[in-house]
């Protein structure tokens, strides 16, 4: 017995049931990207910053625009193909369409990789500057010698993990440690844990909820790691994500940063932004941002003379969103002119780090940094929701190309066996695909160009 | 819905048309998007128009919704009515155009 | 299992279906493990809900005993802990959380919150009522042969049960189960325990997880229900004369496939601010600790409060909806009467469905969001009551000169409607932000959703076991145990929740752990109901002190008694699969719809011969009729349909 109306339509309602199983989908589908574009109003209206415009690479996004547009051309093409029986031609549309998604993703998979690689770092007086680790960023400790750890009785979160998360960033090989009792140990995860098992047997009969172990090591260590994969410093002591403290000294948490980009919007007064301090970029870099400025807000008052300068968000960040082309300013009266500030992500600028600079650098003192992020979610709630919107409908792209392959790989047979079945079937997949190239419409202008 | 061979053939060109038609939006999109209207609130309007217009393309020649059972139709249609909710609401709860603050404040943004 | 295994069995005395189709080659794992039969998927469902509902109540027991008792130690530590596997078990879930002495503290009990709400909700009434029952009984009702995607539905299945491993397992990982409350409220829970080793350490992101699959699985399961609904509907049944019950899994379906997909967005989100620090609900400057956070800043803890009352209060009704549904079944095939007021009924779901889109801020009266929101949902709140008053009294009047017949789900069903009224009047003041800034977060609100999900949708979905037991085993459920789980549960149930109402006006807050011990105020303060409680206390001879907290005690006594009433169900259950009394008809309790036209219990294919809707759903005591039921199914009085189900096979190739 099989389940009716799978091929033809039922009378009275006209549609087959995939048809109508596929626009409920797409119905809650809509009601996904309804959600998330209602969180990205929701953000936007509430941002208590300027909310980047024209951030991305505009040209890597319309190229993608047209991937997409030619893509759900061409699935349309095959259910028509196959409708028509010209099963050769159904196979080329279908083809393309696949091979569009593919072209998609790889442009996609360039634009987050540059994204991932460059940084921003908000100092404290509200500038923001963007820009490239070329030596990444660590933390440096030095003259390591005691390390304590601290094993709670019962399971819980935090419990020691040396092997797991000290050992990892002790530069160079790890020396021999010494127990409380004078033992010499290698640390590794069967020693620790039967270290451990001990201790924790002393805590119970002492009645305590944790065991602590010191370890003493026998030549001072070197730690050099990451902020996120530490749990928190100080100027003597270390703390590792597993509890584990190391006293010692703090030698480098300075951090090196080719400079790209000088936002000096949340500054009150912007040529004294600290970015212009004679530690970092100095004075000839702050006489290129002023008269960058001032160029850009005089030809602002003679293009629109009844407009409110304060009111425009364009020059705003024209003004003020300094982008650094050079490794030395520019000599006076050069510096002005460049266009939107988009082209200075593109991944051809992604030298950083391989000798000839095409940017200053300069090394900020950890006390003027109060936040720093690649650009990822965590930059700020326009790239959270950048990433969380373009990789959802990426990883529907994926879904998509993947249905549409297999129905031109997989399920070739029914070609000549039930064609009617197979049109239905891309009819389906094809609904989605329009459905993904539809998201795609509102994503790109929102997120690229407005 | 086009289930005749023939109204098939006739739509094959109808497709490649609005593709044609779809791309020109786009383009058309990017251009504004750098053209400083009094507002940036204006530009997102014309943006948007934009985008909507080539979502009915979409919907409606791609995706078949110019003929369409009325079934289809009814679930589109609760289904758009709550869309739309989300998006007002969300704007009205922390804007208020009773007190005046947020997005009906004065102060553009 | 072997409510399945008869089913089997049954489908081959019937042999009604042998030519190649491959699914009867199947060998066990294929036939009840990875089926795509609605009627087995839908016992697995079934099982599934209650086995959660029954882990839901036992950690409700859990606080329950911290709230009365908070600091002395929980009974029987000790012995549970020297349990064989189970005190293993128990201390890694538990245990290793409980004070040095064996009591709760605050951390344990926020776990055992949040658990609970989440798998009574998720886990246990969605699951039983909507999957189960909806699954199981609505492609009867409507005469088909199966849902419309078979392979999907064993997906939404096997997706729902890969959540339930995720949920459970984020009672081992190291920080324990998330402990901020069911609603998950952003920024605690975009925050709570972050920062420590890695994220998969903590319950919250396996929670997060856990929900994604659940919510695919919903909406896999809803997208069946509508497709079926609108086109596998058999000969003869038109819209209007659709059971009830399938009006209200069609509705169900809808809030869940609509409202569904913003709360996947808000879990998204949610795991997206704690796996990659993203500040989507975390505003600017937020501090713990003394400690600014590691945050850009710059979002909105209203986002998610938002994202998630859009499905949240689409949710109840998704609780109400399927016991709604049931109760049409049980009320006028028990009280051998048409059900009242079928169109009427019939539009008012489908405004309740439409309206409760639009309530969903009435969670949020004290977010201080702008006035004019307030006031819009002020006014849909109060309007949504409505319909669902219109719904109740419909099946009120259904009794009316009625000859009711008090089996065991007539009494679980009858008892429904009184506490559905009070769980749904003690609602309409909370719509009104002047009075909810009083009562929101207190225990007035426990008491006022619990009375709708508790002595309401979970009496009725005991109900609906009751009630389609027989068709599934082929054997009633024991009816005298049956009253054994029904009084004490009435009982147990007023206790646990009635004084919950006394509690909120005094201001007791809704997550106390200790119950309010250590707020002098409450402890101070008296009332009618204290001093009721003190005097009873003192006639059996306990020493119950003349204050509020003294309520917990009685709560907590009502719990216990509810407990001990579950007893004879999961007795009774298990015995009648095998051991109840046979049934001798396909259709025991005269009843007119569809599902009771099959072979008991349903084979495979489902139906032995083409049905077709000859009438209405409700046709009882119909006059001039000779029996007192016309079933839909009858072409004429009392002839049975015959046309074997071969032809029917031919009919749809
Ligand atoms: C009949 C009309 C109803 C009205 C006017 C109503 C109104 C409300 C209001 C205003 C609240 C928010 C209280 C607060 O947090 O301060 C609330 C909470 C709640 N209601 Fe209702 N309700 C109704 C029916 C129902 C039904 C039928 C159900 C479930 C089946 C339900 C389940 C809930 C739940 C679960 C909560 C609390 C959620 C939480 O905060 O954890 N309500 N109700
Ligand atoms: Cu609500």
């Amino acid at each position: 017995m099989d389940i009716p109306y799978t091929v033809h339509a039922r009378p009275d309602t006209g549609l087959y049931n995939a048809k109508i199983g596929i626009w409920l989908f797409l119905a809650s589908e809509v009601m996904l990207f309804g959600g998330l574009f209602s969180a990205y109003i929701f953000l936007r209206v509430g941002a208590d910053y300027p909310w980047p415009v024209h951030d991305l690479d505009v040209t890597l996004g319309f190229v993608n625009t047209v991937v997409l547009i030619a893509s759900s051309v061409t699935v349309v093409m095959a259910w028509a193909c196959l409708k028509m029986r010209k099963f050769g031609w159904y196979r080329i549309n279908m083809a393309i369409t696949v091979l569009c998604a593919a072209v998609f993703m790889i442009n996609k998979t360039l634009e987050y990789k540059a994204k991932f690689a460059h940084y921003a770092v908000k100092l404290t007086d509200g500038t923001l500057l963007t820009g490239h680790l070329p030596h990444g960023y660590q933390i440096k400790f030095d003259g390591v010698t005691e390390l304590s750890l601290s094993v709670p009785v019962k399971k819980s979160a935090v419990s020691a993990d040396p092997v797991g998360y000290v050992l990892p960033f002790i530069e160079g090989d790890a020396p021999k440690f010494k127990t409380e009792d004078g033992q010499e140990i290698t640390l590794d995860q069967a020693t620790f844990a039967s270290l451990a098992a001990s201790a924790v047997e002393k805590a119970k009969a002492a009645n305590k909820g944790s065991a602590s172990i010191k370890l003493v090591a026998a030549t001072p260590v070197k730690f050099a790691a990451k902020p996120s994969e530490i749990f928190g410093y100080t100027d003597t002591t270390i703390t590792f994500r597993d509890g584990t403290t190391a006293t010692g000294k703090l030698v480098d948490d300075k951090m090196t940063l080719e400079v790209d980009g000088v936002d000096a919007r949340g500054v009150a007064q912007s040529e004294k932004s600290l970015a212009f301090d004679h530690r970092y970029l100095g004075e000839a870099w702050q006489k290129a941002f002023v008269s960058n400025r001032d160029h850009h807000i005089s030809k602002f008052e003679k293009d629109y003379p009844t407009r409110d300068k304060s009111k425009s968000a364009t020059l705003q960040k024209e003004a003020l969103f300094f982008k650094l082309h050079s490794a030395t300013p520019p000599a006076e009266g050069e510096a002005h002119g460049e266009k939107h500030g988009a082209e200075a992500h593109a991944p051809a600028e992604h030298g950083g780090g391989h000798g000839e600079a095409h940017h200053p650098t300069v090394v900020l003192e950890k006390k003027d940094i109060t936040f720093f992020s690649n650009f990822t979610p965590k930059l700020n709630t326009y790239y959270a929701i950048y990433f969380t919107l373009t990789g959802l409908h990426g990883a529907h792209v994926v879904v998509g190309a993947l249905v549409l392959l297999y129905f031109l790989v997989f399920d070739d047979k029914r070609l000549k066996k039930d064609p009617e079945h197979l049109a239905n079937r891309v009819e389906v997949g094809g609904l989605f695909w329009h459905f993904v190239d539809l998201v795609w419409i509102f994503l790109f202008p929102l997120l690229y160009l407005l | 819905m086009a289930d005749n061979i023939e109204a098939i053939q006739k739509s094959v060109k109808k497709y490649i048309a609005i593709g044609a038609l779809l791309i020109f939006f786009s383009g058309l999109t990017v251009a504004l998007s750098y053209i400083e209207l009094p507002t940036h609130g204006l530009n997102i309007l014309v943006g948007m128009i934009l985008a909507t217009i080539k979502a009915a393309l979409v919907a409606l020649i791609f995706m078949h919704l110019n003929h369409e059972r009325s079934t289809i139709y009814k679930i589109l249609a609760f289904t758009a009515v709550f869309a739309i909710v989300l998006f007002v609401l969300f704007v009205l709860s922390h804007d208020d155009p009773l007190t005046f603050s947020g997005f009906y404040s004065p102060v553009d943004r | 299992m072997s409510a399945a295994a008869t089913t089997h069995d049954h489908a081959h005395d019937h042999a009604h279906d042998d030519h190649a189709h491959g699914h009867h080659q199947q060998n066990f794992v294929w036939k009840y493990i990875f089926s795509t039969d609605h009627k087995t998927i839908g016992m697995q469902y079934g099982l599934t809900g209650l086995i959660f509902l029954l882990f839901g109540f036992f950690l409700m027991l859990l606080m329950r005993w911290s709230i009365a008792y908070p600091g002395v130690p929980v009974p029987a530590i000790e012995t549970i802990r020297a349990l064989p596997a189970i005190g293993d078990l128990f201390e890694a879930m538990f245990g290793r959380w409980l004070n040095a002495d064996g009591s709760l503290n605050g951390e344990l009990y926020n776990m055992l919150g949040a658990m609970h709400g989440t798998i009574m909700v998720f886990f246990g009434i969605v699951p039983l009522g909507f999957a189960a029952f909806g699954n199981f009984v609505m492609p009867l009702q409507i005469g088909t042969i199966d849902m419309a995607f078979p392979r999907l539905n064993m997906m939404s299945y096997w997706f729902f049960f890969i959540s339930c491993v995720l949920m459970m397992y984020s009672f081992f990982v190291g920080t324990g189960p998330v402990q901020t409350g069911w609603t998950m409220y952003s920024p605690l829970a975009s925050t709570a325990n972050i920062g420590v080793t890695s994220v998969w350490n903590h319950g919250h992101t396996w929670w997060l997880t856990a929900m994604v699959f659940n919510i695919s699985a919903s909406l896999l399961g809803s997208v069946n229900f509508i497709a079926t609904i609108i086109n596998l509907r058999t000969k003869g049944m038109t819209w209007m004369k659709m059971p009830f019950f399938c009006w209200a899994m069609f509705v169900t379906a809808f809030l869940l496939l609509l409202a569904f997909p913003p709360l996947e967005v808000a879990a998204i989100l949610q795991l997206s601010d704690r796996v990659f620090g993203s500040s989507f609900y975390l505003p600017t400057g937020l501090m713990e600790g003394g400690k600014h956070l590691d945050i850009s800043g710059g979002g909105s803890p209203l986002l998610y409060q938002h994202l998630f009352w859009f499905l949240a209060h689409p949710e109840v009704y998704v609780l109400i909806l399927p016991a709604f549904a049931i109760l049409t079944d049980i009320i006028p095939c028990n009280a051998r009467r048409p059900l009242w007021g079928y169109k009427s009924m019939v539009y008012s779901v489908l405004t309740l469905g439409f309206l409760s889109f639009l309530v969903w801020a009435h969670h949020m009266y004290l977010t201080g969001m702008g006035t004019m929101m307030s006031t819009y949902f002020q006014i849909t709140t109060v309007l949504i009551s409505v319909p669902s008053v219109i719904l109740l009294t419909c099946m009120m009047i259904s009794l009316w000169g009625g000859s009711i017949r008090f089996n065991t789900q007539m009494l679980f069903a009858s008892a429904f409607l009184p506490m559905f009224g009070i769980g749904g009047l003690t609602g309409l003041p909370l719509a009104f932000a002047f009075i909810d800034l009083a009562l929101h977060d207190t225990y007035y609100v426990i008491g006022h959703f619990h009375y709708v999900v508790a002595p309401g949708t979970i009496f009725a979905l005991f109900a609906g076991v009751y009630h389609w037991f027989p068709k599934i085993t082929g054997r009633f459920m024991n009816d005298k145990l049956g009253k054994w789980h029904f009084w004490p549960s009435l009982v147990g149930m007023n206790l646990v929740f009635a004084p919950m109402f006394i509690q909120g006006m005094a201001g007791f807050h809704r997550r106390w752990y200790d119950g309010g011990k250590y707020f002098e105020n409450t402890s101070g303060f008296t009332n009618w109901s204290t001093t009721l409680t003190h005097k009873i206390g003192a006639f059996f001879g306990f020493d119950i002190p003349d204050n509020m907290l003294s309520l917990n005690i009685v709560m907590s006594i009502g719990a216990f008694i509810l407990a001990l009433g579950q007893v004879p169900f999961i007795i009774n259950f298990w015995f009648s699969i095998k051991g109840g009394k046979k049934t001798t008809s396909d259709n025991p309790w005269d009843a007119t719809t569809m599902e009771w036209a099959t072979p008991t219990p349903p084979p495979h294919g489902n139906f032995l011969f083409d049905p077709v809707a000859h009438r209405g759903p409700y046709e009882y005591s119909v006059p001039g009729h000779g029996t007192d039921f016309y079933p839909q199914w009858e072409s004429e009085p009392g002839k049975p349909e015959t046309n074997p189900a071969a032809d029917k096979v031919l009919a749809h190739h």
